[in-house]
């Protein structure tokens, strides 16, 4: 966001417009081997790769399908149709914040899968949710069903690699309208409102999964048992109990991020016994895990606060 | 201690000006804990952040959220409805999933941001400073602010100092501003005692100066409670317990004391024997504690200048045996039997009854506090070789010592005793308190005692004629 506002600032000054421009190719050249290099890596998973890029790709262009459409339904697409979805990808895909969100929603469905094939865990329906389905309490075994239907649409969208607009969280969602919104086009406008008026955030696979560990209160811990939880109960977990966004217990799952993971089973109040039985689950933990006990779980909470410090100002 | 309120959903609703307007119990409970009234500005910081939120994007949301409630955190998840313009323009509140754990805050920053942000949601005038703390903006709430805004239109980028008196600091030039949050300072215009909180505007990331101040104006009291003044206001500011502290202490202690109660007596659930003691300290602790604001309110009324009392004709043996009736209760359970001598209507003062009978308990009560189990108290009603009449009231205490004589009636004077009855640890002012109001109605109270024979208390008056 902040170079990107800075290269506005530039634009309104005469004769800068070049250089920024030149800058811009700079970069773009510069990043380029980088990139390259990172996907051609043939040392396991990477972050980036290209199931992952692909994936991105095709939730940016489905949510500017769905905006083109203002809430129409999917329409013949016409070649002028298609430059205008076109240059709408172009546009969500320059939001970081959306970005990182369709990012982590990619990462999250590819770690489910890798996971459904080395531990035989059901990235819909795993134990843990299984028993809150069959929970005394009847609104935690309802909240559960609701879980249950959201994560199983979720995964499905995923493999067709879609994403329905009304499962934006909030701020995110009204970004994609104002992008929307921005395009001369006639009736639009009403086909939004309309969107605007339906959306529920409560209704989100999100807000469901973090409402449902809400009314888990201390049952909670159940959750950081990644065998029994599943990686979508498991991530919203150990973010309630750790003080992390969810996105960042998602790229802690994976395996380039296992520090990260200790760090953040540390925060959520896990001994070294604990922290082990999980990362042998979820990453092969390195020499260094033994060093987590030294660490207190204020100390990791403050680190893994650091570490985002840093990424929020690097982004 | 995790309390679990209820999975049930509290519902509330507010109006285009973030005001709850209407709201279940729960809801309506932490509003009032966060300081807030009902109707009243949302005073739960991190719900009035999520309405305004809602209301600035007009989307549903949907968030978890936790809150201080200036005891303990309270969680839960939240779904805030905004409701168009035409319905009003507000919010509907869905909270649910309660939970109450003590506060843990990972560092004292934590817990002065919460407190920062307490200050925000409660401050009634804001202004905006540049960095040599020259007003640029104000934003008043409340019609006692607008002496403020109009001093400020006359003198456009004033400094704040100037326009604001600080009692408390001599320096009336720009300070540091580390030196003036907090302060005391009255505002022109108004009759409140305000309290000023300068929060630093920084450069992100920088650890220089500040770029400006956010000024918060607090009052430390409601506008509405000064909407009645007293008819003898010029006096007033003097009571601070009677006008201001005891009225808004008594609540909380009594909601102190019941809830450690209810834990005592286990009506909350099964708990540890040790747990139902600690909750019997609380419980008494509390007690103390509301005693000793009463008897701060009293020593207030009772000190200010011109403190009368009324001249009626008082039956002195009545009135003992009043305190006595009182005081059976605590005497039965220490087993001290109350023996009042006399007949009714013998023994007349010119005295106002009230205050006799608030003398009688007191020494009664002392009495019964400081004698081994099984004695007895005699309360005698007499006429004194001098022509007056008193009420003696003799123990069989372990007495007190010639020296301690001399200080008993001195304020917070409680002679290092502790009392056998446990539950009565006077605040060291009953005795103080009885002796002025004694004398303000034209009598004196004594005590005649050697240590180990018991003590005396007696208190005389002027006979009625």
């Amino acid at each position: 966001m902040g170079t990107f506002s800075a290269d506005h600032a530039a634009h309104l000054r005469p004769g800068h417009l070049l250089a920024a421009e030149l800058a811009r190719s700079q970069r773009a050249a510069v990043a380029t081997l980088p990139v390259l290099r990172h996907l051609l890596a043939n040392d396991g998973p990477s972050l980036v790769s290209e199931a992952v890029v692909a994936r991105v790709r095709g939730m940016l262009r489905d949510l500017a399908t769905q905006l083109h459409a203002g809430g129409r339904g999917p329409a013949a697409v016409s070649d002028h149709a298609a430059t205008e979805i076109d240059a709408l990808v172009v546009q969500l895909g320059v939001h970081e914040a959306l970005l990182a969100h369709i990012h982590t929603l990619a990462l999250e469905s590819q770690l489910a899968e890798r996971f459904e094939q080395r531990l035989s865990l059901d990235p819909v329906l795993s134990p843990l949710l299984q028993e809150l389905i069959a929970s005394d309490d009847q609104a935690v075994a309802e909240l559960s069903m609701n879980v249950l239907a959201a994560q199983t649409r979720f995964m499905q969208s995923q493999r067709r690699m879609e994403l329905p607009l009304a499962e934006l969280p909030a701020d995110l969602f009204r970004t994609a309208l104002q992008i929307g919104a921005n395009r001369d086009q006639p009736g639009s406008a009403a086909g939004l409102a309309a969107l605007m008026a339906s959306y529920d955030e409560a209704a989100t696979r999100l807000a469901l999964l973090e409402r449902l560990v809400v009314a888990m209160r201390r049952a909670v811990v159940a959750c950081l048992a990644f065998d029994r939880a599943g990686l979508a109960l498991f991530a919203q977990g150990l973010a309630a109990l750790a003080g992390m966004e969810r996105a960042g217990a998602i790229h802690a799952c994976h395996e380039q991020q296992s520090p990260r993971l200790a760090l953040g089973l540390r925060a959520a109040g896990l001994d070294l016994a604990g922290i082990e039985r999980q990362m042998l689950l979820i990453a092969a933990p390195g020499g260094w895990l033994a060093d987590i006990a030294e660490i207190t779980p204020q100390q990791a909470r403050a680190r893994l606060g650091e570490l985002d410090a840093i990424a929020l100002e690097r982004g | 201690m995790e309390q679990a309120e209820s999975f049930a959903a509290a519902r509330g609703l507010t109006d285009e000006r973030d005001r709850l307007l209407i709201a279940d119990t729960p809801l309506a409970l932490l509003q009032e804990r966060c300081g807030g009234s009902l109707p009243g500005t949302l005073a739960i910081p991190e719900l009035l952040e999520q309405v305004q939120h809602a209301r600035a994007i007009g989307l549903r949301i949907a968030r978890a959220f936790s809150a201080f409630d200036g005891e303990d955190m309270i969680s839960g998840f939240v779904r805030i409805n905004p409701r168009g313009i035409e319905a009003g323009g507000g919010c509907e509140l869905l909270v649910e999933s309660w939970q109450r754990s003590p506060a843990a805050f990972a560092s004292s920053h934590a817990l002065a941001h919460y407190l920062d942000a307490i200050d925000r949601a409660s401050a009634e005038i804001t202004l905006r400073l540049d960095a040599r703390q020259h007003v640029q903006t104000i934003g008043v709430l409340s019609a006692d602010g607008a002496g403020l805004a109009d001093a400020l239109a006359a003198q456009p980028g004033a400094l704040w100092s100037d326009l604001i008196a600080l009692p408390d600091i001599a320096h009336r030039r720009p300070l540091h501003w580390r030196l003036l949050d907090g302060a005391a300072c009255e505002v022109p215009g108004s009759a409140r005692n305000w309290r000023a909180r300068l929060m630093p505007i920084a450069e992100y990331g920088g650890g220089r100066e500040p770029l400006g101040f956010e000024l918060l104006l607090i009052a430390d009291e409601s506008l509405a409670e000064e909407a009645t003044p007293p008819a003898s206001a010029t006096r007033e500011d003097s009571r601070l317990f009677a006008r201001t502290l005891t009225p808004a202490l008594r609540q909380p202690l009594a909601r102190i004391a019941a809830n450690a109660e209810t834990i005592r007596a286990r009506l909350a659930g099964p708990l540890h024997q040790d747990y139902c003691h600690y909750a019997a300290t609380i419980a008494n602790a509390a007690q103390h504690l509301a005693g000793l604001l009463d008897d701060l309110a009293d020593l207030e009324v009772v000190e200010a200048p011109g403190f009368t009392t009324l001249a009626e004709e008082v039956d002195l043996v009545d009135a003992a045996r009043k305190a006595v009736g009182i005081l059976g209760v605590r005497a039965h359970d220490r087993r001290i039997a109350l023996h009042v001598a006399g007949a009714d209507g013998t023994v007349l003062a010119r005295a106002e009854f009230r205050r006799v009978l608030q003398i009688l308990i007191n020494l009664v009560s002392n009495a019964i506090a400081y004698s081994p189990e099984g004695s007895a108290v005699w309360i005698s009603a007499v006429t004194t070789e001098n022509g007056r009449v008193a009420v003696v009231v003799r123990d069989e205490g372990p007495g007190i010592s010639a020296e301690q004589v001399l200080r008993i009636f001195e304020k917070f004077e409680r002679l290092g005793r502790d009392s056998a009855g446990g539950s009565d640890k006077g605040s060291g002012l009953g005795l103080y308190i009885a002796r002025l109001l004694a004398r303000a109605m034209g009598g004196d109270l004594s005590v005649i005692s050697r240590e180990g024979e018991g003590a005396s208390f007696m208190l005389e008056l002027p006979r009625a004629d």
